[in-house]
């Protein structure tokens, strides 16, 4: 075997809030960094427009201290200390709709500027799939509910075929979810330095959200024991240094119920997830939809709240029950029909699942006959990367 | 960054994230490589928690170079020389790794500045091992002596069955590199990348920095070692290495410095081949908007270039397409 194929492949997923990279074979990326880009403009403009002298001055002055971009945590931390850089958010969620174009594009910088000998531009939500694969039983059959920073998708996928006609696209995601908790504490006078509100917001949202089963009931329960429920946020505000408290009340379970209920967060969407996956799963072909709804996957960071799949399950379970019901009704109980069996699924490296499905199916032997490589590439160009050969039958 | 760290950083955030919560027994399992094909394993088990086995694999040596046991010459000591009782080496190592290290985390001390010192030596691991022959013949250099068992010409590997060659005497110590790339581009690349360093060397600032030559024809040290060992398709570097660049504490940096120069090297090529291609892009990017604008009737064109990006598959493609 040639030493290049016996080395581990480098798996990367572009989230939209966090890129994840690391070694196929791993059960962790190695690292997850924030998915920005920070520019400095000016260096760009000044070096564009200035002479050759100018030039050398600016490079002895320290080419270190003006990169013209950084990456990850040393764009937000730059962009925080300096003004000269932009922060841009380049990345554009690899979904199943990515143009093929950008794929193209992709496998264009990886051959050329990398080198790299392999390329293999995989579906995320096949790959969410195939981390649950190795968990449970082997099933390639489900829908995959991916919910990142910036983008949900529900996605079904038949026998390892992603079924695109019945996509759907929620427009609330984990960055709506912060903002609206940013919202709610800002209405009600939390002493947060503006500034930090977003930061703060998201935090909060990581350690301290949860879905509740009743809005009404966990209102109740907060007011009754406040103690309980309450909890304090501590920080330093970043200008002068002063540290501050606040408290963190109802936006710990109001935030999650974005998904459940959207009319109270916008009034553009009103569809509640739930409802979505029903509706997709209704529109997949007639023979799959028992299948999918037993398998269930969450994948992303936004699924992560308490009790998420509990919920979830439970009102898909109430609209296909209603439907049953209803079903019978109109046939005067002529014909009983099987009970539909509903699941949601939701495994310990959801967060990380894409990224851990990739890394299992690029440990796999085959996965390497399975790679575009850079012969092919050299030889038909970019054009290869718009075809994926998982649909070419490698399950 | 313009030069490497020494150290391995996901290594180093690994170690200190396991001191951090030594008490939740969490397993570990992780691989990984680093340039010049250098691997690492780690594993730590649920039942002791504070044992940390590290398995390192080395570039498998090319035939000029010998290994003791797998291991570069004077490696064994250098390992113990630097982490002292806190690792012990474990033989037979790891199937498939050159040397299996057994950390014990609670030997480590609870000091914040001497912990993080050793943590960042243990990740530094490949500078120690990789850079023990080399670190061997500079100390002699340091004392002016030339180490008595020592062939005249020595080959250290550094890639994977790639050698550079280290010709100690007693006033100073020649270091040269057969620099090699598979790829035509990075080749012409590296070749103009080291015109440019060996001039820069002869800036007034760098008076005190090591003499280094670039050549295409074999050095005349080199004479003897086999043609295949010497197939350099981007010449010759030479560093000439005199006592005052080991004295003290410059000692491991010029370790780590000369060991990691091919590295250096494709690292910078490879930067300058990714800003030529953005700027080409943004060409390609600035003459399609011209284009663009040129364009006689922004209705009917619409249809036709969303017909254009599904079609055009590949022969090859629709080749197998018809077969599957």
């Amino acid at each position: 075997m040639d030493p290049a194929a016996s080395r581990p492949a480098v798996v990367i997923d572009n989230g939209s809030g966090y890129t994840k990279m690391g070694f196929a074979g791993n059960v962790e990326p190695c690292f997850i960094v924030p998915t920005v880009v920070a520019i400095n403009e000016s260096f760009l403009n000044q070096s564009r427009s200035s002479s050759k002298g100018n030039w050398i001055a600016q490079h002895n002055a320290g080419v270190m201290a003006d990169l013209d971009f950084f990456i990850g945590d040393d764009a937000l931390s730059k962009a925080r200390s300096s003004s000269t850089y932009n922060l841009t958010y380049p990345i554009k969620h690899e979904s199943p709709l990515t143009a093929p174009e950008s794929r193209e594009y992709t496998g264009e910088i990886m051959f050329e500027t990398f080198n790299v000998p392999g390329l293999y531009i995989a579906v995320n939500s096949v790959l969410a799939l195939a981390a649950g694969y190795t968990t449970s039983k082997c099933e390639m059959t489900g829908v995959v509910v991916d919910i990142g920073d910036g983008s949900t998708h529900v996605v079904p996928v038949a026998d390892g075929y992603v079924i695109g006609s019945s996509i759907k696209s929620v427009p609330i995601a984990g960055k709506d979810v912060t903002l609206f908790v940013q919202q709610l504490m800002r209405e009600r006078g939390e002493n947060i330095p503006p500034e930090d509100s977003f930061e703060v917001a998201r935090k909060v949202k990581e350690m301290h959200c949860y879905t509740c089963s009743d809005i009404v009931k966990e209102f109740n329960k907060h007011d009754k024991e406040p103690a309980k429920y309450i909890k304090q946020w501590r920080g330093v505000k970043p200008k002068t240094g002063a540290p501050y408290s606040c408290d963190i009340g109802y936006e710990r379970f109001l935030g999650p119920e974005v998904f459940f209920n959207p009319e109270m967060y916008s009034s553009d969407f009103t569809t509640p997830l739930p409802v979505v996956i029903d509706k997709c799963i209704q529109s997949a072909p007639i023979d799959t939809r028992r299948s999918l709804y037993k398998n269930i996957v969450l994948s992303g960071g936004s699924t992560m709240f308490k009790d998420f799949h509990r919920r979830l399950q439970r009102d898909i379970k109430k609209i296909v029950d209603a439907r049953v019901l209803a079903a019978e009704a109109r046939l005067n109980g002529e014909i009983k029909s099987h009970p539909v069996e509903v699941n949601v699924l939701s495994h310990p490296i959801q967060r990380f699942a894409v990224w851990f499905g990739g890394s299992v199916l690029a440990s796999t032997p085959e996965f390497f006959t399975a790679c575009h490589t850079k012969a092919e590439y050299e030889e038909y160009g970019a054009s290869i990367c718009r075809t994926n050969p998982v649909f070419k039958g490698m399950y | 960054m313009i030069l490497l760290q020494s150290h391995s950083r996901f290594l180093l955030q690994t170690l200190l994230n396991r001191l951090q919560n030594i008490e939740k027994g969490v397993e570990l399992d992780h691989h990984w490589v680093e340039f010049d094909d250098v691997r690492y394993h780690i594993q730590v088990s649920m039942k002791n928690p504070h044992i940390f086995l590290l398995s390192v694999s080395l570039p498998t040596p090319s035939s000029e170079t010998i290994f003791v046991s797998g291991l570069p010459f004077g490696a064994i000591e250098a390992i113990k020389a630097a982490y002292g009782s806190l690792v012990q080496i474990l033989d037979p190592p790891r199937d498939g790794f050159n040397l299996t290290l057994k950390i014990n985390l609670s030997k480590v001390p609870a000091n914040q500045e001497q912990k993080q010192a050793l943590l960042v030596k243990v990740a530094s691991i490949r500078e120690v091992v990789l850079g023990a022959p080399l670190r061997v013949i500079l100390k002699h250099l340091a004392s002016r002596t030339v180490a008595p068992d020592m062939d005249p010409l020595v080959a250290l590997v550094h890639r994977p069955k790639e050698s550079f060659f280290v010709f100690p005497q007693a006033d100073k110590v020649t270091v040269m590199y057969p620099m090699r790339f598979n790829d035509s581009i990075d080749t012409v690349l590296a070749t103009s990348f080291l015109q440019e360093f060996v001039e820069a060397r002869r800036t007034a600032g760098l008076n005190n920095t090591p003499p280094c030559s670039w050549s295409h024809t074999t050095p005349q040290e080199l004479k003897e070692v086999s043609p295949e060992a010497l197939s350099a398709n981007a010449g010759f570097v030479s560093f000439v290495i005199f006592p005052r660049h080991v004295e003290g504490q410059k000692l491991d940096r010029t370790v780590w410095s000369l060991s990691t120069f091919h590295a250096y090297v494709s690292y910078h090529v490879k930067c300058s081949e990714g800003f030529m291609h953005t700027r080409m892009r943004r060409r390609v990017e600035s003459l399609i908007q011209a284009l663009d604008r040129a364009k006689p009737d922004p209705e009917s064109s619409k249809k036709t270039s969303h017909n254009r990006s599904f079609q055009r598959l590949s022969l090859k493609e629709s080749r197998t397409r018809s077969f599957s």
